[in-house]
């Protein structure tokens, strides 16, 4: 605490229009306590942009702010400014929806609704455009194809999605958003919940991934941001709200940590 | 000391559990003692004869139904729409309490009000005279508070976590309603609508001069000045004002049909309540 830490953001060459996410001075507050404060920070395209830091530092909420999932929970207040391709994410004439449909999420515990692999693919798609029969299937089998899921279920796409394994289902998961053709996928410790076989399954297709689209990945595993971000940000509690004490390319942070908080956190990191 | 006091108050608990469902069992037992020989094959076909001493319920037993399919048609959609302004489009706590409140302020109105309010309205006001829809609409409100209570429950129980997930795909409100809460909130309709049409097919004071009268109707022939027979009407005037002891058996007979048939609606809802509350403890 007794060393200034640096807090540089992306550096400067980097200009704002190319950013495909910019964040400047956001804060958000719960029943008006701030739970993260002067947070900033750009993503570039095809990017995987991590965010490490304890348990309760505000990583979820800091990943829910930036497609607006924060609107959901009641109490919360969201401040500052958030562009997804220099367009303000919070201005009132934003269509919210539309939003979250260009910004895909992937949560901690995988959500498959009682419905069949096929209906699960389509469920965000087939309500957001119109989908006909052949667009159908050539859309179930490019998503599941793309989240490494196809040949497990190609012969069951009517079988119940509840019946796959946690592993299966983080993927059908991804599957389910790809289908929507999002430019950014928020990850939220996807592969917290899952089997090491199943986590490397993860890891290699967020870096499949990144070729066509960014990803922020919030983790908790120290060698999985090692592998698979490009650029780390880390989310530490300063006076009981988190703030990103320090934000570097990822190989910088990892092996010359430069604040306190994160020396830390990584000694102690598993 | 603790030991004797502990093997009291079970043995009260125990005693009073037996009282309960002793008189559960007797009540069972006298309608099924007394009814039994009033059934068979024709009790069931056949119209009333001989001002209820002779003949069957058949009118009675369809009249019953008439209603109970009209309270449910008319009392669903209200209770779908309630129960997603408590859940989805009311923000506020004050607003969602108030609107508890008068649920359950519905729920403990004597039903003898509901009959005033469907005579004075329906029947009067707008000129309906006695009808199944006046009689369906009454029952509808009757367990309107049963049903929506019913339906919030289930929908509370529904994780967050789903809503978040569609949400996170860029469905808004009304598809997300479509899509997430109302398949999985359809067993919490068919529970509490089994529940309030089991309680409405045995109320009297609503629908006794509102939609029902002793003898002579068939099947409605319309809307306006068309009652039907039913069961709880039946067993109310031939306990009230027969001395025929012809009527005896009659009536018994109809009491236990009454029964099994509430009874019924009860075990259909069984299987979806029990695992309502086996979802509540996930």
């Amino acid at each position: 605490m007794s060393e200034p830490c640096s807090t540089s953001a992306t550096p400067q060459s980097a200009v704002a229009n190319a950013s495909v996410l910019r964040v400047r001075d956001l804060a958000v507050f719960a029943n008006g306590k701030p739970l993260l404060r002067n947070v900033s920070f750009a993503v570039e395209p095809n990017q995987v942009f991590g965010v490490i830091g304890p348990s309760g530092a505000g990583k979820s909420t800091l990943l829910r702010a930036l497609n607006r999932l924060t609107d959901l929970i009641p109490g919360l207040r969201v401040t500052g400014d958030v562009r997804l391709h220099d367009q303000p994410i919070y201005e009132a004439s934003v269509d919210v929806n539309a939003l979250r449909g260009r910004i895909g999420m992937l949560f901690q515990q995988p959500v498959v609704f009682p419905a069949s692999i096929e209906e699960n693919v389509l469920f965000g798609a087939k309500r957001l455009r119109s989908l006909h029969g052949s667009v159908r299937h050539e859309l179930v089998e490019s998503a599941l194809r793309e989240a490494a899921l196809w040949d497990e279920v190609r012969d069951r796409l009517r079988a119940s999605a509840l019946a796959l394994s946690v592993g299966q289902q983080q993927r059908l998961c991804l599957a389910r958003a790809l289908a929507v053709e999002p430019e950014v996928i928020l990850m939220d410790e996807p592969t917290s919940a899952l089997d090491p076989k199943s986590t490397q399954a993860i890891e290699e297709l967020i870096l499949r991934l990144k070729v066509r689209r960014t990803i922020v990945l919030v983790t908790h595993n120290v060698a999985q941001a090692r592998r698979v971000t490009d650029w780390l940000a880390c989310v530490c509690l300063r006076d009981g709200a988190g703030e990103i004490v320090e934000s570097a390319c990822s190989d910088a942070v990892l092996s010359n940590p430069q604040c306190r908080e994160v020396i830390d956190y990584l000694a102690n990191a598993p | 000391m603790r030991k004797l006091s502990d093997f009291l108050i079970a043995a009260i608990a125990g005693l009073c559990a037996l009282v309960a469902a002793g008189i559960l069992v007797g009540l069972v037992f006298v309608v099924a003692q007394r009814g039994l020989p009033a059934l068979s094959w024709s009790f069931f076909t056949e119209q009333i004869r001989l001002v209820g001493a002779a003949g069957g319920i058949f009118w009675n037993l369809i009249g019953t139904i008439i209603l109970l399919g009209a309270a449910f048609v008319i009392c669903a959609p209200m209770a779908v729409g309630l129960a997603l302004v408590e859940r989805v489009w009311l923000r506020s706590n004050t607003a969602r309490r108030a609107l508890r409140t008068v649920l359950y302020t519905l729920n403990g109105l004597p039903s003898i009000i509901f009959g005033i309010f469907g005579f004075i309205v329906f029947v009067q006001w707008c000129g309906l005279g006695k009808s199944w829809l006046v009689g369906g609409i009454v029952l509808a409100l009757s367990m309107l508070p049963t049903v929506t209570v019913a339906l919030i429950e289930r929908l509370k129980a529904i994780p967050a976590a789903y809503v978040e997930a569609a949400a996170a795909l860029g469905l808004n409100r009304a598809q997300i309603v479509w899509a997430v809460l109302l398949p999985q909130a359809w067993g919490g309709l068919v529970t509490g609508s089994l529940l309030g049409l089991a309680r409405a097919a045995g109320e009297t004071a609503p629908i006794m001069f509102t939609c029902t009268i002793f003898a002579g109707a068939t099947w409605p022939h319309g809307i306006k000045d068309s009652p039907v027979l039913t069961l709880p009407y039946h067993i109310f005037i031939l306990a009230q004002d027969s001395f025929d002891p012809a009527v005896g058996a009659k009536l018994w007979g109809a009491a236990l049909v009454l029964l099994v048939l509430v009874f019924l609606l009860s075990l259909v809802a069984l299987p979806s309540r029990l695992k309502m509350h086996e979802e509540a403890n996930v």
